[in-house]
Order: C-alpha cells, then structure tokens, then sequence
C-alpha cells in the first residue's frame, strides 16, 4: 500500500495547475474590465501564486538533489 | 446566494470524489486513480476557496440608499438653504477622522473659521445661519481609508491619487477605470462603468452635494489636501458609462 506518485508527478501536477490558476487569474484582472465574475479574485490569485511556489519548491528539491548526487 | 450554495456543492462532491480516488489509487497502487484524485481534490478545495458569498446584486445599491438621499434633499429644499455644500477639511473638526459638509442659507455667505465649526456640536445654527451634515459619502470614505488601511488626513494628495484606483478597481472592484487630472485648484475625476452611475438617473441632490461616490471622493480630498472642496461639476456621459466630476479646492 504506497502512494503510487512521485515527486515529479506531482511536480507536473502543480505545474499544470499553476500555469491554469496564473492565466485566469490575470484574465480575470480588473483592470480588463471582468469585474462581474463573482469570485474572490483575491483567493485566486493568492491560490495561484501558492501552486506556483509548490511547484518551484519541487524543482529546487531536485535540482539539489542533482547537485548532491554529483 | 443560490450560485453560492450550488458552488459549495459541486466543490463537497469533487472533494469527496477525489478523496475516495486516492484512498482507491494507494490500496490498489494505480497510478491513474492518484492524478484523478489529486486534481479533483485540488480543484475541490481551489473551487471552495475562491468562491464568495459577499456579492450583492447591484440593483439593491441604489434601492437601499436613495430614500435617505431623498429625504436629505426634501430637508434642504424645506430649509431653503442655497449655499454649495462645503466638505470641510480635517482642521475644521473636533474629530479629526469625522467628515462633514457645510452649507450656508445663502449662496455667496462666508465659510465659518475652523474655530467656530470646531466647537459647533448643532446641526442646524441661527447666527451666522449654516449646516453643518454628516456627507452621504461619509461611510465610504472610511471605507476607502480601512481598505488601504491608512487615514487620509495623515496622507498627501499625491498618496490618493496614486491609491484610489487600486480602491476602487482593484479592491472593492465599484468601478473599471478612474482617471485623475488636477491643477492647482482643480481635479477632475472621470469613473468608469461604475455601479453607482445608477444614482444619475435621478435628479441630482441639491446644493452640490454630489452622489455617495462623488461624496465619499469629496472627502477623500478635502483630508487628503486640508482644503475645503466643493463639487462644481458631478454628471455623467450621455451613455451613463462614465461619472465626470469636478472638485474645487477652496483658499
């Protein structure tokens, strides 16, 4: 019984998350005049920047991890 | 509210759907079922998350608050008092954080000293004849203040023309655009596709007291600057998509 994923599963799972969170949140900016979507625009964009860091976060995991192995 | 309730439903049924894919995807160790489930567990959470249930519609901005405007009116139509609405700067309160608006019984009457406005506590006065009202605005402003999370009377002009914006698109999203032009006792503010552009399809408020918005800014500035400020110009364009408003600093 193991987690069937590993870390670059995962990391690819934030990265596609990620990119989709960024572009609806950018496109969803008030400043392009979609101000009736009711959602807190906010949360997204806080939503958005979270994955992101996740997914750098996994990135650096194993770009140390490669440094080690050297 | 019914969009809200229908939101949280849909994100319970993916939470839970997605938490039994992983529960499955590790006792059977498939690959498949863990993105399944990761991604509607994610998106479960991100759909809750982001959801508001602060949304009113915007016909009830203008239903909730135009008999209070119109009673305001009906009083100073009643009073007959003719001066332009003043909005005094903080120097003219005994609360430096409150606003309020000054006008006199007759339209080319002096302004009161800070000094005597300072101890007036009346609403009504007979000698010299003024009144001093709390702005339709009034509430706004402290709104605008909590959102930056500052005061304008501790802030330069400048401060408020560079965060108005962020306020009013980018925070409490009332409007899509605003523009601020200003000479040495003029400023012009042009709003777009706002929600209170509703309030311009009634009869303007007398004496140059302005719509809430334009009420709330008049303050904004007369803290921002120390300056009395009268509102000389408050329309809209002919499409009813832009407010055009013009302050005027007074000496």
């Amino acid at each position: 019984m193991n987690f069937p994923l590993g870390i670059w599963d995962i990391s690819l799972l934030l990265a596609i998350t990620a990119i989709i969170l960024l572009v609806t949140s950018e496109m969803l900016s008030p400043y392009y005049g979609r101000i009736s979507i009711q959602i807190n625009r906010k949360h997204l964009k806080n939503a958005a920047l979270t994955t992101s860091t996740l997914f750098l976060a996994t990135v650096a995991i194993r770009i140390i991890s490669i440094i080690i192995g050297l | 509210m019914k969009t809200a309730s229908f939101t949280k439903r849909i994100s319970t049924a993916l939470i839970a759907t997605g938490s039994a894919a992983l529960a499955f995807s590790v006792i059977y160790t498939s690959q498949i079922l863990a993105f399944i489930g990761l991604g509607l567990l994610f998106w479960g959470i991100i759909t809750r998350y982001i959801t508001t249930e602060e949304y009113v519609k915007r016909v009830l901005l203008k239903s909730t608050s135009q008999s209070a405007l119109q009673i305001l009116n009906e009083t100073l139509t009643e009073l007959n008092y003719n001066g332009k609405a003043v909005y005094l700067p903080p120097r003219y309160q005994a609360n430096l954080e409150a606003s309020r608006i000054c006008i006199t019984k007759n339209e080319n009457a002096t302004l009161p000293t800070p000094e005597q406005t300072q101890k007036e506590t009346k609403t009504i006065t007979s000698n010299p004849e003024w009144l001093l009202l709390t702005p339709p605005g009034n509430e706004l402003v402290q709104l605008f203040e909590k959102t930056l999370n500052t005061s304008f009377t501790k802030i330069e002009f400048n401060y408020l023309k560079q965060n108005l914006p962020k306020v009013l698109v980018e925070e409490l999203e009332i409007a899509e655009d605003i523009k601020i032009e200003n000479t040495d006792n003029l400023i012009s503010i042009n709003i777009e596709n706002t929600a209170y552009a509703d309030f311009y399809k009634e009869p303007p408020l007398r004496n140059n007291i302005g719509s809430p918005l334009s009420s709330a800014i008049a303050c904004a500035i007369a803290k921002a600057t120390g300056k009395p400020v009268t509102i000389r110009k408050d329309q809209t364009t002919p499409d009813q998509k832009t407010i055009q408003t013009e302050y005027e600093l007074q000496q």
